[in-house]
């Protein structure tokens, strides 16, 4: 069986019964995603190595926790990367403000030769559309959101960052997410 | 402004209005919400069901973000841990948190040193770098077609090429778009295909030079079967 061309569902349930090729193939289609936010995250590649790494053994050890009406296999990916990756940016106390915390440009990304092209693409269009959202945005919101998404931040530690009135920080995260619920 | 029809038995007056709540969703679903609004959330959602379709929504908006997080390439030896990680039989075996570790160590030993601003650099010099060129053209409709969007995808060998549209309007049996390569003012067809009841389509694109000799992408509307040239109403176009 050609596993590039199974469904995540399929490699999810290959996965529970033990077979490692689905679980290189489920890392083919999102290491590189899960690596990416939890690096974005931290800004440490090694800790963002060992997050993504933790959750792909978990995936190994608990398939079954997947549930696929709460979403696809490639969001509860990414959702335990982020969580995970604030959890030790939240235990270490440590903030990495210095570092750049900004989206991504609209059509970056490059292509991988071990995946499927219809896929690849599907995927590529996804991400242009939340990226062109994101675009969208005034720089205020894309700035407020990126401080919450990649750094865990709350209203209040934002408006500190920030140097802004709490009030005007709330409104900001809210209309950005407002405005991307309304698009995406 | 006040509907307090998710307040919990026993709540107070100082308990927060609907409407606050409300405006603390789109924090909550980003799990950045300090821990007392986070459980004044919490127990409004449990007797609201219309912000707990708020939360749904926005729940399905922080969902989406990743994709806009800028991709960065772990490296190679990534997957070969993961795999032999997940190998009952290496179990016993020095596993990868002891090479963290130890590369932990080394880390901190170069950070006593005084060179720690430098490795960074270096490290996420080379995580940048390895991001190789983009190979995806994204198409945007026109005034024909506004809410069409679509992308071509390249292989990094350049050898087959894939076109994903969506949005796009069914033509019935009388017509199909045709995907047009544009060079030096010369237009070649890419491929005739129609969109799907849904207005999504996948079409394997057969060209006769690499796709980077191109310097513009369009999809027209031309008759079933498609035209030597493009004669309809442009509804997808990319220029590079």
């Amino acid at each position: 069986m050609d596993l590039s061309q199974a469904d995540d569902t399929t490699l999810l349930q290959l996965i529970e019964q033990h077979r490692a090729d689905a679980l290189g193939t489920l890392y083919d289609r999102y290491g590189r995603l899960v690596f990416s936010v939890a690096f974005r995250i931290t800004n440490d590649p090694l800790t963002a190595e060992d997050i993504c790494q933790d959750i792909f053994l978990r995936v190994w050890q608990k398939a079954d926790m997947f549930r696929g009406e709460r979403g696809t296999a490639l969001t509860w990916l990414a959702r335990m990367a982020r969580n995970r990756a604030i959890d030790v940016l939240r235990r270490e106390s440590a903030r990495p403000e210095k570092h750049s915390v900004s989206w991504a440009h609209v059509g970056r990304d490059p292509v991988s030769q071990d995946l499927d092209l219809e896929e690849q693409a599907h995927l590529a269009l996804e991400k242009h559309r939340v990226r062109s959202a994101l675009a969208a945005l005034t720089e205020e919101q894309r700035q407020t959101l990126a401080l919450a998404y990649f750094q865990g931040l709350s209203h209040r530690q934002i408006a500190s960052a920030l140097d802004q009135p709490l009030g005007t920080v709330k409104s900001r995260l809210r209309s950005a997410m407002q405005r991307l619920r309304e698009v995406l | 402004m006040n509907d307090f029809s998710g307040r919990q038995p026993g709540g107070s007056m100082s308990d927060p209005s609907h409407d606050q709540i409300r405006d603390l969703i789109p924090a909550y679903a980003l799990n950045t919400l300090e821990p007392v609004e986070a459980r004044q959330v919490e127990q409004h959602l449990a007797g609201c069901a219309a912000c707990r379709e708020d939360l749904y929504a926005y729940l399905a908006v922080a969902d989406a973000l990743p994709l806009a997080v800028p991709e960065a390439d772990p490296g190679g030896g990534l997957k070969d841990r993961i795999l032999a990680s997940a190998r009952p039989a290496s179990i016993s075996a020095p596993g990868p948190r002891w090479q963290r570790t130890w590369q932990a160590a080394i880390l901190l030993g170069i950070l006593i040193l005084g060179l720690s601003t430098a490795f960074l650099w270096i490290r996420l010099t080379q995580v940048e770098q390895r991001i190789p060129a983009p190979r995806q053209f994204f198409l945007t409709g026109t005034a024909s077609a506004p809410r069409a969007q679509g992308v071509i995808l390249v292989s990094s060998d350049s050898q087959s090429a894939t076109l994903i549209v969506e949005n796009l309007p069914d033509l019935g049996g009388e017509q199909q778009y045709q995907l047009w390569l544009i060079r030096d003012g010369q237009r070649v067809s890419g491929g005739v295909f129609s969109a799907g009841p849904d207005g999504y389509q996948s079409v394997r694109i057969a060209a006769p030079r690499p796709l980077w000799d191109y310097s513009a992408f369009g999809i027209t509307i031309e008759p079933a079967g498609g035209s030597p040239g493009p004669t309809g109403e442009r509804v997808l176009e990319h220029n590079l």
